[in-house]
């Protein structure tokens, strides 16, 4: 269900374009942030929420990769794979994270802490490798430092 | 009045709309092939493949097929644009076989075939699909790319209707528009992105609605297929006749598809007047009742009082029948006059079948008539109430309302029956009971119904795929149709079986030989 506080974020969304379902990335958004994924029941609500197919829904969840159907653990890890990065090791930085953490790409810790997973181009190149932890980015690192990042998460 | 601007497509000029796009405006001329819904082009058919355009849907632009070169007039520098999206402007001019369009349609077909799998041996739609068909026309003969094709799902199950093979999919979204603009239904959606994409609908919820099988048709490719008509037959064993769905007044003309002298399938016939490009799934599985098992295939006659412990109505000649016919009701016209008859006609029975009818009973001088229809559902789109392709040319005819027949049976007043078709008892006004005490009761019916428990006699007739006829619809459009399959010998047109008893009757005008009898003497050795 999505309650009254998501709700009113995305009213507030809607209110900001000139047709309705304008708003409807940001809601994905909003959803995915407030209960850590957009589910196939989040969906069909939204789709109600914008006089669109629920179908319609699943296409930009689908499509983008930020959005996900499922949860997918507290912290949510991602390493830039994109060319600056693996020219700077970023493919061994992730092998690392994989062994550090024991998990797959795409998979999360099974005390549910960390999602490990793998990310096109985010824009800073120029600190390859680098790692997003939720929003944050962590630029310039080498294993033991992306090692350490993880470690200080709850 | 629209603006009206002049175009050149090739060597041809036309005048069109303004305001439509290249294919649109073709389209409106009909001009465009396939649209024009020949099954082979015409010499006059402008050939500017397309996939994911299509008339009734909304304007896509993806499969970029459709691409021409353009020129805002004769001296102005070509440039390639996409038809179903290039707006017509006075003076347009389009090249449709440049080297330059030859070149980019086969770009775009080798990209296509790139993950296209190689199932047209095993594929349905082999022999009407537009990949293979523009590929050979359009394509290039050969793969440059070794890579593995692309992997994804086979003989999905979307639901009551159709099958849906992924691979084969090109993702023309012509089912998905359709999903949302015709049926408003939404089921169909391309998920993920790039060479991912897949159609599929909302996870675990079936594509289920009472147009579904629409799909099938306007999908290009083999990737949606319908499970009734699914490994059938080879579409082309099949012959194509021109027919009407009989399933409601709408009248949604159809392609009967015919092999072995039987009814393989229904495919919607565009007729933008009548059913647009569509036609709904009842109406399309409708053609099973043709041959279904319960078909009348001969005359039937009783001997013995209804109500007694009465043997069934057992098969007679159609001499015979007509003769019981005669035996029963010239008695009855001699002691007391046409006032005690009464005729009831269909909604199923053709114009000419209704005409026959009516001048029968005029001759009669039976004036106790009236029509019975079934009546069901209806919907905004196509389907209409009256159940019955013909109910407007019956009451053209002169067949008006059911009720005062049925008042004067119930009444007492009426001695004997002579009813078409099998919805006598639909509207609830009459019962077998109350038709019970009746003298005499002659039906005419394609099917066993329940109005064979109170007849006397029955005789077979055909269905509407079986005739050259015509049928008016709801809209009062008259509709021809073309004979497609043949029925069993003692199978007949009702106006036949009443010239028949007409003469037995006596009656002026009526004469035994008929045109059916006629033309199966000739056609003797010609099958
Ligand atoms: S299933 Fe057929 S109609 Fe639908 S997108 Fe794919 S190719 Fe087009
Ligand atoms: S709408 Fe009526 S005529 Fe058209 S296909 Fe359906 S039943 Fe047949
Ligand atoms: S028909 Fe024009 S782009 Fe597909």
């Amino acid at each position: 269900m999505i309650g009254e506080t998501l709700r009113a974020r995305i009213d507030a969304e809607i209110a900001r374009f000139p047709v309705k379902r304008g708003g409807l990335l940001g809601a994905l958004h909003i959803v995915q942030e407030g209960q850590g994924c957009v589910s196939l029941a989040a969906s069909k609500e939204l789709a109600a929420i914008f006089d669109v197919f629920p179908v319609e829904v699943i296409e930009l969840v689908r499509f983008y990769n930020f959005f996900h159907e499922s949860p997918r653990g507290r912290h949510q890890v991602y390493v830039c794979t994109n060319l600056p990065c693996a020219l700077r090791g970023a493919n061994v930085l992730l092998k690392g994270l994989e062994q550090h953490l024991g998990v797959g790409v795409g998979e999360t810790t099974a005390d549910g802490r960390v999602h490990l997973g793998r990310e096109e181009c985010l824009g800073a190149c120029a600190n390859a490798p680098m790692i997003r932890v939720g929003g944050v980015y962590h630029e310039d690192l080498d294993l033991a430092g992306a090692c350490a990042v993880l470690d200080a998460l709850e | 009045m629209t603006e009206r601007v002049r175009i050149r497509v090739d060597d041809v000029e036309y005048e069109v709309d303004a305001g439509r796009t290249v294919l649109q405006a073709l389209d409106d001329c009909g001009a465009l092939f396939p649209e024009r819904d020949g099954k082979r082009p015409e010499q006059t058919d402008a050939l500017i493949p397309h996939y994911c355009w299509h008339p009734k849907l909304s304007i896509d632009g993806s499969c970029r097929l459709c691409q021409v070169e353009v020129r805002a007039g004769a001296d102005a520098p070509p440039k390639l644009a996409i038809a179903c999206n290039t707006p017509v402007s006075e003076g347009l001019v389009v090249d449709t076989k440049s080297e330059t369009v030859a070149a980019a349609r086969q770009g775009v077909m080798e990209l296509l075939l790139i993950n296209h799998p190689l199932d047209c041996p095993i594929c349905d739609q082999a022999g009407e699909c537009k990949l293979q068909d523009y590929a050979y026309t359009h394509g290039v003969d050969h793969a440059r790319t070794r890579e593995p094709r692309r992997k994804a799902k086979k003989r999905v199950d979307l639901g009551p209707t159709i099958v849906f093979d992924q691979e084969r999919c090109i993702l023309c979204r012509r089912c998905v528009r359709f999903c949302r603009e015709v049926t408003g239904t939404g089921e169909l959606g391309v998920f993920d992105r790039g060479d991912r994409s897949v159609l599929e609908t909302f996870p675990d919820e079936p594509l289920d609605n009472a147009y579904s099988m629409n799909v099938a048709d306007i999908c290009p490719v083999g990737a949606l297929t319908t499970k009734d008509f699914r490994f059938k037959m080879r579409v082309w064993f099949l012959e194509d006749v021109d027919g009407i769905c009989t399933g409601c007044s709408r009248g949604c003309n159809v392609h009967i598809g015919v092999a072995k002298n039987a009814v393989q399938r229904y495919l919607p016939r565009r007729n933008d007047a009548v059913n647009g490009t569509w036609m709904c799934d009842d109406g399309r599985l409708s053609y099973h009742e043709i041959a279904r098992e319960d078909r009348l295939t001969t005359c039937l006659v009783r001997e013995q009082a209804i109500g007694e412990d009465s043997p069934q109505l057992r098969p007679a000649s159609l001499d015979e029948a007509v003769a019981a016919v005669a035996a029963r009701l010239r008695p009855l016209l001699d002691a007391k006059g046409p006032g005690v008859i009464a005729g009831i006609a269909s909604a199923h029975a053709s114009n000419e079948d209704l005409r026959a009818f009516k001048t029968f009973l005029d001759v009669l001088d039976v004036d106790t008539i009236g029509l019975a229809v079934a009546r069901g559902d209806s919907d905004d789109l196509l389907v209409e109430a009256e159940k019955g392709a013909n109910g407007a040319g019956a009451r053209a005819v002169g067949f008006g309302a059911l009720a005062p027949v049925a008042d004067r049976i119930r009444g007492g007043g009426i001695e004997a029956l002579i009813v078409l078709g099998h919805d006598l008892f639909a509207d609830g006004s009459l019962d077998a009971r109350a038709l019970a005490g009746l003298d005499t009761v002659v039906a005419f019916d394609t099917h066993r119904s329940p109005v064979e428990r109170v007849a006397h006699v029955v005789f077979p007739v055909r269905h509407a795929a079986e005739k050259d006829a015509s049928y008016t619809n709801s809209a009062g459009i008259v509709q021809p149709v073309q004979r497609a399959v043949v029925p069993g010998p003692e199978v007949r047109d009702e106006g036949d079986f009443l010239q028949r008893i007409g003469a037995a009757l006596g009656l002026a005008g009526f004469e035994t030989e008929t045109e059916t009898e006629a033309e199966s003497k000739a056609g003797d050795g010609a099958e």
